[in-house]
């Protein structure tokens, strides 16, 4: 590997990426929209789910209960119902996802101290609201009119996110999944491209080895990617006040080999492919796909099944995502989180060597 | 718009459709094997959380709660922890999300209603699991004390008692509605990339101009576009269908109903992919829009998250989204049992947005060629 064939190689990449400056804006300002979307979008919390009440008593009692739901965050209340059938027809039709429905007597019997028997129906089609929503509107009954009695007194502590807001889970998450959809594919794009028009092929009849060639598009496109992660830390931890609570240079040291992962994923990609197109929908079921949904970032990793939880290591947005909770939310140091920061290590070596030698043998 | 002409250009799509052999593999591969994949790996429910458990007391009281924690199937027992601290270290590095700290004189405690305490250490990273097990640990304590008596207990006064029922997915599992989102996903990725891409092809290759400067008019060319991806994406229910039987997801409304909707919804989604042939001039440009534009409208319209918990800016943004629109209804038309009455004005909607759109892809192609 010659310095000077490198440096030369890096410059034609760095012109080629400045002279088309819609893929570079597309670089800046797509992570952005997409830090900021997901952000604001991504709300796994219950709060202000919308609710009704079928208030068949119509006391004092049943009216303290209503009241006790509306004054929660977790409820908003929009209507009462005059009956049965019209409270099933809003929830049909999706206008509120929970319902409070106070029987008759509902009063009497508190008053005789005879078990009184309070329904509560809730939407079960969008689960990840409906089982807390469900258990919530659950708790706000059994302690109605007071707190049941308990033998055990729970002393609960959250940590690291201690007042359960979503955007402290997902904004760091979306660290890992942002960068896995911007740099492998515009890697990959840039090098299948050169293979579309045949000038690839001028490349590899030049002195340039496969190494050098892999070493020009690799820094370019690594410094892009940094600047990116760089950016999107910044503005995310900044705007959606989540606390930095780790090193900085680790995380930039961590970054730093998730962005090479990233790159090297977009030279494989490039690798096996010989159309846009094709490289295109490959990296999507490889990068963006998966790092969505396998990676940890909105679903556990340890609910799936235990096959499944194989597959999700395949993907190293899964140990990014990790160590980037680690470092934010936990202030995690290197002591523990030596096990994903090597794995990423590795997996990084392992694809340039693959992808590398696949370059190497498809021109030759 | 002649007849003739139209089988003309219809045959011709077919034949090019049929020869992108990759591009079929991958609808069928999002319709089927991604959708089984997700169905299976992903879930909202708590199950087999890592605990990690310290039991200052080893009383057989202690036993026995931890035992009910344990072999319930939302928590794991991980590992015993020596100290709090050690315990600590685990849920710092990610080995265990909730630590269980029973204290010395526990047992005897509960027995002479001295109130006991139990701590609970939750890693909140993930709000929404450590809420859940949150809720699943107090309701494991109330068994407990349900299932052994303090001896000093006095009995339970009545109050409100919560019956609790819930509607369309009794069982609170995550699958139904998975895997009706990942259909309504692929619906969405095949209806925009496919035609874009095949639009886009024409003109890089100069062959669109060849095309309109025969008597092919605007009209002619969009309906043979349309046609393969809308019948695709119709065939390509079946066996996504299969799969939703496979997860056991009952359909409670009309099948024919729910046909038309989805024709009507891929049309929409067709007309997005029309509109960004349109407006881009290279295959790169039209697949950068088609990867980075599809993926915010795929998680914003209700795929992962009802659109009523997002904030109220992007509820309005998502009025735009057919996406949003076949959520409801596919949610609807499976498990509410939903029909016509409920689900006419999402059906307005998606024809509104779909003639919006091929009207507006009409008038960018004809300033463009001329």
């Amino acid at each position: 590997m010659k310095p000077a064939r490198v440096i030369t190689l890096i410059g034609k990449e760095g012109r080629e990426l400045i002279r088309d400056p819609i893929t570079l804006g597309l670089c800046a300002v797509m992570p952005l929209i997409m830090l900021f979307l997901f952000g604001y979008a991504v709300n796994l919390d219950v709060e202000n789910v919308a609710m009704g009440v079928y208030d068949e008593d119509r006391t004092p009692a049943s009216r303290d209960l209503t009241e006790r739901f509306a004054a929660t965050d977790y409820f908003d209340l929009r209507r009462t119902f005059g009956s049965l059938g019209e409270l099933e027809k809003a929830m049909q039709q999706g206008e509120i996802r929970l319902a409070l429905i106070v029987p008759r007597n509902f009063h009497r019997h508190l008053l005789e101290g005879a078990p009184a028997p309070t329904q509560i129906l809730v939407d079960g089609s969008y689960p990840a609201i409906a089982a807390l929503a469900g258990a919530y509107a659950e708790a706000i009954v059994s302690a109605f009119p007071r707190p049941r009695p308990s033998a055990i007194q729970p002393q609960v502590r959250v940590w690291y996110n201690p007042s359960m807001r979503s955007s402290h889970y997902i904004v760091p998450g979306l660290f890992a999944v942002i960068l896995m959809a911007f740099p492998p594919l515009l890697t990959a794009l840039a090098i299948v491209r050169e293979k579309e028009t045949g000038t690839i092929s001028q490349i590899f009849a030049s002195p340039a080895t496969s190494a050098e060639f892999v070493a020009g598009k690799l820094v370019p496109y690594g410094v892009v990617a940094f600047f990116e992660i760089v950016m999107v830390v910044a503005i995310g931890t900044l705007w959606f006040d989540v606390p930095f609570r780790g090193s900085v240079l680790l995380f930039l040291a961590a970054a730093m080999i998730y962005v090479l992962t990233t790159v090297a994923i977009g030279l494989l990609v490039s690798a096996v492919t010989s159309t846009q197109l094709s490289a295109m929908l490959l990296a999507l079921v490889v990068t963006l796909m998966p790092s969505f949904l396998f990676s940890g970032f909105l679903f556990p990793v340890f609910t799936m099944p235990l096959a499944l939880q194989i597959y999700s290591q395949l993907f190293p947005a899964t140990y990014f995502t990790e160590i980037s909770r680690g470092i934010v939310l936990k202030g995690a140091g290197i002591d523990s989180l030596a096990l994903p920061v090597s794995l990423l290590f590795l997996y990084t070596l392992v694809i340039f060597a693959i992808a590398t030698r696949r370059l190497r043998q498809k021109v030759a | 718009m002649s007849f003739v002409r139209l089988v003309g250009l219809l045959r011709k799509e077919a034949v090019q459709f049929l020869r992108d052999r990759l591009v079929l593999a991958l609808v069928l591969w999002l319709y089927t094997v991604e959708a089984v994949l997700c169905t299976y790996a992903l879930s909202f429910e708590v199950e087999n959380l890592p605990v990690a458990v310290v039991d200052q007391d080893r009383s057989l009281s202690s036993r026995k709660l931890i035992d009910l924690f344990t072999l319930s199937d939302a928590f794991e027992l991980a590992d015993h922890a020596a100290s709090p601290r050690e315990a600590a270290t685990w849920l710092e590095s990610g080995r265990v999300n909730m630590v269980m700290i029973v204290p010395g004189g526990f047992g005897r405690a509960y027995h002479t209603a001295t109130l006991p305490a139990i701590q609970f250490l939750f890693d909140g990273t993930n709000s929404n699991t450590a809420a859940n097990a949150r809720l699943y640990a107090m309701e494991l304590l109330r068994r407990f004390e349900l299932e052994h008596p303090s001896l000093s207990a006095g009995p339970v006064p009545h109050q409100a008692e919560p019956i609790i029922r819930t509607w369309y997915n009794p069982d609170q599992t995550t699958s139904a509605f998975m895997v009706l989102s990942m259909i309504a996903l692929a619906g969405m990725m095949v209806g925009v990339i496919h035609p874009a891409a095949s639009i886009v092809r024409e003109r890089e290759r100069g062959t669109i101009e060849q095309l309109l400067v025969t008597p092919i008019r605007l009209v002619e060319l969009f309906t043979a576009k349309t046609a393969p991806t809308l019948l695709m994406g119709t065939l390509a229910l079946f066996p996504s269908l299969l799969i939703v039987a496979w997860f056991d997801v009952p359909l409670r409304g009309s099948f024919a109903l729910f046909m038309v909707l989805t024709a009507l919804f891929l049309l929409s989604a067709i007309g997005l992919g029309v509109m960004i042939a349109a407006v881009s001039q290279t295959l790169q440009q039209a697949l950068l829009l088609a990867f980075f534009g599809l993926f915010p409208i795929m998680f914003l319209s209700g795929t992962l998250t009802p659109v009523e918990s997002m904030p109220s800016v992007l509820q309005t943004l998502s009025l735009a989204s057919p996406l949003r629109y076949y959520m409801d209804i596919i949610l609807s038309v499976f498990l509410k049992g939903a029909g016509w009455a409920e689900l006419w004005d999402e059906a307005l909607a998606l024809l509104a947005i779909g003639t919006g759109l091929f009207c507006l892809s009409a008038m960018v192609f004809k300033k463009r060629v001329t």
